[in-house]
């Protein structure tokens, strides 16, 4: 009996350990997202890189969509189109509900390069136009050694692609289902409406009986009423960023896109 | 204000809206919702399966342009299609170990057939210059990375929605109100390392 309810316990405790060995393979640490060029891994020099935030600067204000290059130390073990899809969602970069959000990753130290393509993108920046743009515009340039020029050639043609017909995938840009309010969402308003509106009633009511009673308008004395929000509520408002710089717009992906190696 | 001055019909609505209130703060609401994002993460996954069946044809009549001799990778291919596309998938699957099973195994055959074809494939250089099929392989690389993407997002979902079955207070709602409400399934993590065909140039 006490030996069954060790073993039960040491299994419970191996796979609490399991758990923990699991979740630190998977918890990779991301760059912060400085700019529209994060160079973690020091490749570009400071004129490319203000030539390149201005370029995609000019890309987002012309088209909403975002695009962010970052060049990585390190890609913590894991393969680049893991790390892709996870640092997009991660900085959640393109616009919410559209996802229109691309990432030209460099891994220079692993010799890998990577279009992380939004699912908003997917149309026009799909993973065999992605495939050429990597495989003609930039492994040739980043084999001679030159990051900026392949980089910058890139860019290029990661803008063409998804400006050509831009207003074909703003029509048909991708919804993720949960990203939109539901039908508990708008119940839960009217239902908060309707107490609100009951709690006003019942207390306008009673001092409208004080007042037909001599007691005088109680109005001014009133408490204050706590009505609770649930949870879905309180991140209205929190997508506000500083001004002047740069954040992800909310944008998903889904490991769209395509890699290549030098 | 005093609750005794409300008058009685008001106060009993405000009682019935409160325990409401105070149920949704419970969880009460969890079950359907996990249950609703898992079943829109498994219809993720059965999209981009769809996605890579439906590039196959395609794939089979270049690589057949090329190197028809290969006709047993070629055959093998071709039957793992038709059999992961026989297979029958509705709302019952995710739940039925059987069905879920039947689904995993078809698709991992035509996983490793696929796989085959891609290694087969190195051996002829014209083929492998072919714009078509570079289009074609990019293509497929790029669904398969999306499967294990959308895989491991079904996992996650599913991992949320089976601990709210059976973890408290999810586990009293699951013995009273929704009874009908079962385990989903989930892909085993073999195949999900398992790293998509990658063909080196």
């Amino acid at each position: 009996m006490f030996f069954q309810f060790r073993t039960a316990w040491g299994r419970a405790i191996l796979g609490v350990l399991l758990c923990v060995a699991a979740f630190a393979a998977y918890a990779l640490t991301f760059p912060e997202l400085s700019g529209r060029v994060v160079d973690d891994a020091g490749i570009l020099d400071p004129s490319t890189k203000a030539a390149l935030e201005r370029k995609l600067a000019e890309f987002e204000t012309k088209t909403t969509g975002q695009l962010v290059v970052v060049t990585l130390k390190s890609l913590q073990g894991t393969s680049i189109e893991d790390y892709g899809y996870q640092l997009g969602r991660h900085w959640q970069i393109g616009q919410k509900e559209k996802n229109t959000g691309a990432l030209l990753i460099v891994a220079p130290n692993e010799r890998k390069v990577r279009i992380e393509v939004g699912y908003g993108f997917e149309g026009t920046l799909t993973d065999a136009v992605s495939r050429l743009i990597i495989e003609n515009s930039i492994i040739p340039r980043f084999r001679a050694n030159d990051f900026a020029g392949g980089v910058g050639r890139g860019v290029d043609d990661i803008i063409q692609a998804v400006s050509v017909d831009s207003e074909e995938w703003k029509a048909r840009a991708k919804q993720r289902p949960d990203d939109q309010p539901g039908l508990v969402d708008v119940l839960a308003l009217v239902f908060f409406l309707f107490i609100f509106f009951m709690i006003m009633r019942s207390v306008a009511g009673q001092s409208r009986g004080y007042a037909q009673t001599g007691a005088g308008s109680r109005r001014g004395a009133r408490g204050p009423i706590f009505i609770p929000i649930p949870g879905s509520w309180g991140s209205w408002g929190s997508s506000w960023s500083g001004g002047g710089g740069f954040s992800g717009g909310g944008g998903s992906f889904g490991g769209g896109g395509a890699s290549g190696s030098w | 204000m005093s609750y005794t001055l409300i008058p009685r019909r008001t106060r009993i609505l405000l009682t019935t809206m409160l325990a409401g209130l105070l149920l949704s703060g419970c969880g009460v609401n969890n079950i359907p919702t996990y249950d609703e994002s898992a079943k829109a993460r498994w219809s993720d996954v059965q999209n981009q399966y769809q996605r890579r069946a439906d590039l196959i044809p395609n794939l089979v009549e270049t690589v057949k342009g090329y190197a028809a001799q290969e006709r047993e990778v070629l055959t093998q291919v071709t039957e793992a299609r038709a059999k992961a596309s026989q297979i029958k998938v509705d709302a019952s699957t995710v739940t039925d170990p059987a069905k879920f099973k039947e689904y995993q195994d078809a698709q991992s055959a035509l996983t490793g057939a696929l796989g085959r074809l891609l290694v087969t494939v190195e051996r002829y250089p014209d083929l492998k210059s072919n714009q078509n099929f570079l289009a074609l392989q990019s293509q497929l690389e790029g669904t398969e990375n999306r499967i294990s993407v959308a895989r491991r997002d079904y996992i996650e979902s599913v991992r949320a929605y089976n601990t709210e079955l059976k973890t408290f207070p999810g586990l009293v709602w699951a013995s009273t109100l929704y009874r009908s409400y079962k385990p989903m399934e989930t892909f085993t993590v073999a195949e999900d390392l398992a790293k998509p065909p990658t063909v080196k140039f």
